[in-house]
């Protein structure tokens, strides 16, 4: 008898340890396949980020080409000085650098290395300063993107491409003289779209996500948490809260553009709301991430132990009480990654808010929940489609504007829900 | 009725091979039924589902009474617990038939207010459960919700009172805004104690309050039983037969849903009436 329990017990440390090295092997090949994971996605990341950055960082710099210019005081008639012809200063100043050019066609393509904009910033500076009127001053001034892209080595230089010999001896001639350098281009982040690429900037769009995105943020975040409690901790288990929950989980995958058409036949159409507005945008952005908010709220509801509930409810708490004192405070870590998640969906949605008019080209930036705007992926799809070389450049810059918003987005997430977290 | 049932209960006791018949379990020998209760039980039924839990139980409790419930594992003694302060309405298959007299009222009438139904009858559960909170919070809870300290000094003292009765006070009077999670289990089950008398109710269910407390621990809750005995109602489950020896007047053993037999502690351990009784404290059960 002995002798037989013995040699069972021998049996089994003997078969444990032949398995051992199965499970080791085991254990190995799954850690090696983890690791696998992360480093493919890594390198998938890298290369993304490394395409993007090349591609972008450039749009951050910007050509500028510094004109002598005289403030001639026959062009700038002090009675009228808003609506003085500041085309034609500029227009002379450029004449100033090559006195030699004559004939319009030389003329025109002399004006085209700088931009349209730089008539702009000399009526700003006038407005401002009216001592500058019969004054030379030497202006560093916006230069065209044609020029920025040859300078940028985008374009090649030979006269066969998109300058003529004359306008590539220019260019030469500036360069040797010091009057071509590359600044920070301050325009990109404080102007809305244009028809311009040197004069186009992020601004509008940016604005036009934060504010969309507020309105998502303030209506989804409420509602949807609001329905999870209900839903897990008041509505009685049965055939309905079935049909709900397929309902809410149906939701979560219908393809966003048919939320668009839902709100351009509701939001537009019904309350007749603004086309193109933040208000608009907003509210079909809350439509579509209301259910991923649910669905995560509900989960995270769901993990806070029954036992937590019964202790309150035994102390004598009310439901609602249970609700807001231990629920809730449990479960909102959860149901924040639930909102980020579903925000940062709403961040990068373009199809619906093509529905209701968000993809106008908007140059004013938008002020008011009500003023038309665009978003950033909106605007990404904008450049994307432009024939410009420099808007392929400020593509992929808007492309990086929108991951550092999606990452201080994500980032103030993580903020938040340590805080809440460390509140227990 | 008392008569009668005392009566049944010489019949079945009057056949001494005390083995059990058919429906022998189905009524409760011993004495079942007080002429002063405070509360009182007839017929309950608790139904999981379809699966019924307990059957016909039917049980008077008196005020300033210690009253213990033993029985093998799943016979049902947390069930008919948690029938008491209506717990089991929380969870959604449960359903509970029978009337349950609280001082002469009804608690399973639908107008009975049940944050004042629990209020008055505190439970310490089976498995600890403290809120994830610091430990000072997790005790003046109770307090708080019911308005019972207008000032944050009452409740430091209530906090104080109760963990000092719980025999928790010495171990945490320095962290007291330490997370209640973080302390050892046996600690945890004190906390619940102490987080459960903090409310002051007229009755408490404990669920197995000591089964993670050491013997010293286990004394400091077995006295702050008896010292609450003389006000209130305490119905205690408990699997330890010398602890029920120990703190109950009476005890009442539970068997596969039916409460088989009720007596005095004295008489149950030393001289059961029910041969399922005599199985399990004699450890024949089984
Ligand atoms: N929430 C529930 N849902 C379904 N059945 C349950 C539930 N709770 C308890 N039961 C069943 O009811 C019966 C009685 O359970 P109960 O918890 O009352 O036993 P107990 O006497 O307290 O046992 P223990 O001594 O192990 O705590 C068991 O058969 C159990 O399976
Ligand atoms: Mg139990």
């Amino acid at each position: 008898m002995t002798e037989k329990k013995k040699y069972n017990l021998h049996s089994v440390t003997d078969r444990v340890h032949s398995g051992l090295s199965r499970r080791y092997r085991a254990e190995k090949c799954f850690r090696r396949f983890g690791v696998c994971a992360i480093g493919l996605s890594l390198f998938f990341l890298v290369i993304l980020f490394a395409d993007i950055m090349h591609k972008g960082l450039p749009a951050f710099l910007q050509t500028q080409i510094k004109l002598a210019v005289f403030f001639d005081p026959e062009l700038l008639p002090l009675e009228n000085l808003e609506t003085a012809d500041f085309n034609a200063l500029l227009k002379s100043s450029c004449r100033a650098l090559f006195p030699g050019v004559k004939g319009r066609r030389s003329k025109k393509s002399l004006y085209k290395l700088v931009s349209d904009g730089a008539a702009y910033e000399l009526r700003k500076q006038v407005l401002r300063n009216h001592k500058l009127i019969g004054t030379t001053q030497d202006l560093w001034l916006i230069a065209d993107d044609e020029l920025d892209m040859l300078m940028k080595g985008n374009i090649a230089r030979n006269p066969t491409g998109r300058f003529n010999q004359q306008q590539l001896y220019w260019i030469e001639k500036l360069e040797q003289d010091g009057r071509l350098r590359r600044r920070f281009n301050l325009t990109f982040f404080t102007s809305g779209d244009s028809r311009d690429p040197e004069l186009s900037g992020i601004l509008g769009a940016l604005s036009g996500t934060v504010l969309t995105l507020l309105i998502t943020l303030m209506f989804s975040f409420p509602i949807g948490i609001g329905a999870a409690i209900y839903l897990e901790e008041f509505l009685k288990k049965g055939r309905f809260s079935d049909f709900l929950e397929v309902n809410i989980n149906n939701l979560a995958a219908v393809p966003s553009i048919i939320f668009g058409l839902l709100g351009l036949g509701i939001f537009i159409n019904f309350f007749g709301l603004p086309r193109s507005a933040p208000l608009v945008g907003g509210l079909v952005l809350t439509l579509m991430t209301l259910p991923t908010i649910i669905i995560s709220s509900r989960a995270a509801i769901k993990a806070v132990p029954p036992s937590i509930r019964e202790a309150a409810l035994g102390l004598g708490a009310s439901p609602v009480q249970v609700v807001f004192h231990h629920v809730l405070p449990l479960a909102l870590p959860g149901m924040l990654t639930g909102t980020i998640i579903g925000m940062a969906r709403a961040l990068g949605e373009t199809a619906p808010l093509l529905m209701i008019g968000m993809v106008a080209f908007i140059v004013d930036i938008p002020k008011s929940f009500n003023s038309a705007a665009t978003v950033l992926p909106v605007q990404i799809y904008l450049w994307a489609d432009s024939p410009e070389r420099a808007f392929t450049e400020r593509t992929s810059a808007a492309i990086i504007v929108l991951l550092v918003f999606l990452v201080l987005m994500n980032a103030s997430a993580v903020y938040l829900r340590r805080k809440f977290e460390r509140r227990w | 009725m008392n008569m009668m049932l005392k009566k049944q209960f010489y019949e079945n006791t009057a056949t001494e091979s005390k083995l059990p018949d058919a429906d022998g379990i189905r009524q409760t020998v011993g004495e079942p039924f007080l002429e002063n209760s405070r509360i009182s039980c007839r017929e309950i039924d608790v139904f999981y589902g379809q699966k019924a839990a307990i059957n016909k139980v039917s049980l008077d409790i008196g005020s300033n009474e210690v009253i213990a419930m033993i029985g093998p594992s799943g016979c049902g003694k947390s069930t008919f617990l948690r029938c008491l302060n209506r717990m089991n309405d929380t969870i959604d298959s449960c359903r509970v038939t029978g009337s349950i007299l609280l001082d002469g009222e009804d608690i399973n009438r639908t107008d009975v207010d049940v944050v004042l139904l629990r209020a008055r009858v505190g439970m310490v559960f089976q498995k600890p459960n403290p809120f994830p909170k610091s430990i000072w919070e997790n005790v003046a809870y109770g307090p708080k919700i019911h308005g019972l300290a207008p000032k944050k000094n009452d409740l430091d003292e209530i906090v104080e009172t109760s963990l000092r009765r719980a025999g928790l006070w010495d171990e945490v009077k320095d962290r007291l805004d330490e997370l209640g999670i973080g302390l050892s289990g046996g600690q945890q089950q004190r906390l619940c104690i102490a987080r459960t008398i903090a409310v002051s109710p007229e009755v408490i269910l404990m669920d197995e309050p000591c089964s993670a407390l050491d013997p010293i621990a286990t004394a400091k809750i077995e006295d702050l039983i008896s010292g609450l005995r003389e006000k209130f109602t305490i119905i205690i489950v408990t699997h330890s037969m010398q602890q029920a020896s120990r703190i109950s007047q009476r005890t009442a053993y539970f068997h596969l849903g039916n409460l088989v037999e009720v007596s005095t502690t004295r008489q149950l351990f030393t001289n059961p009436r029910h041969q399922l009784t005599e199985d399990y404290i004699t450890g024949r059960f089984g």
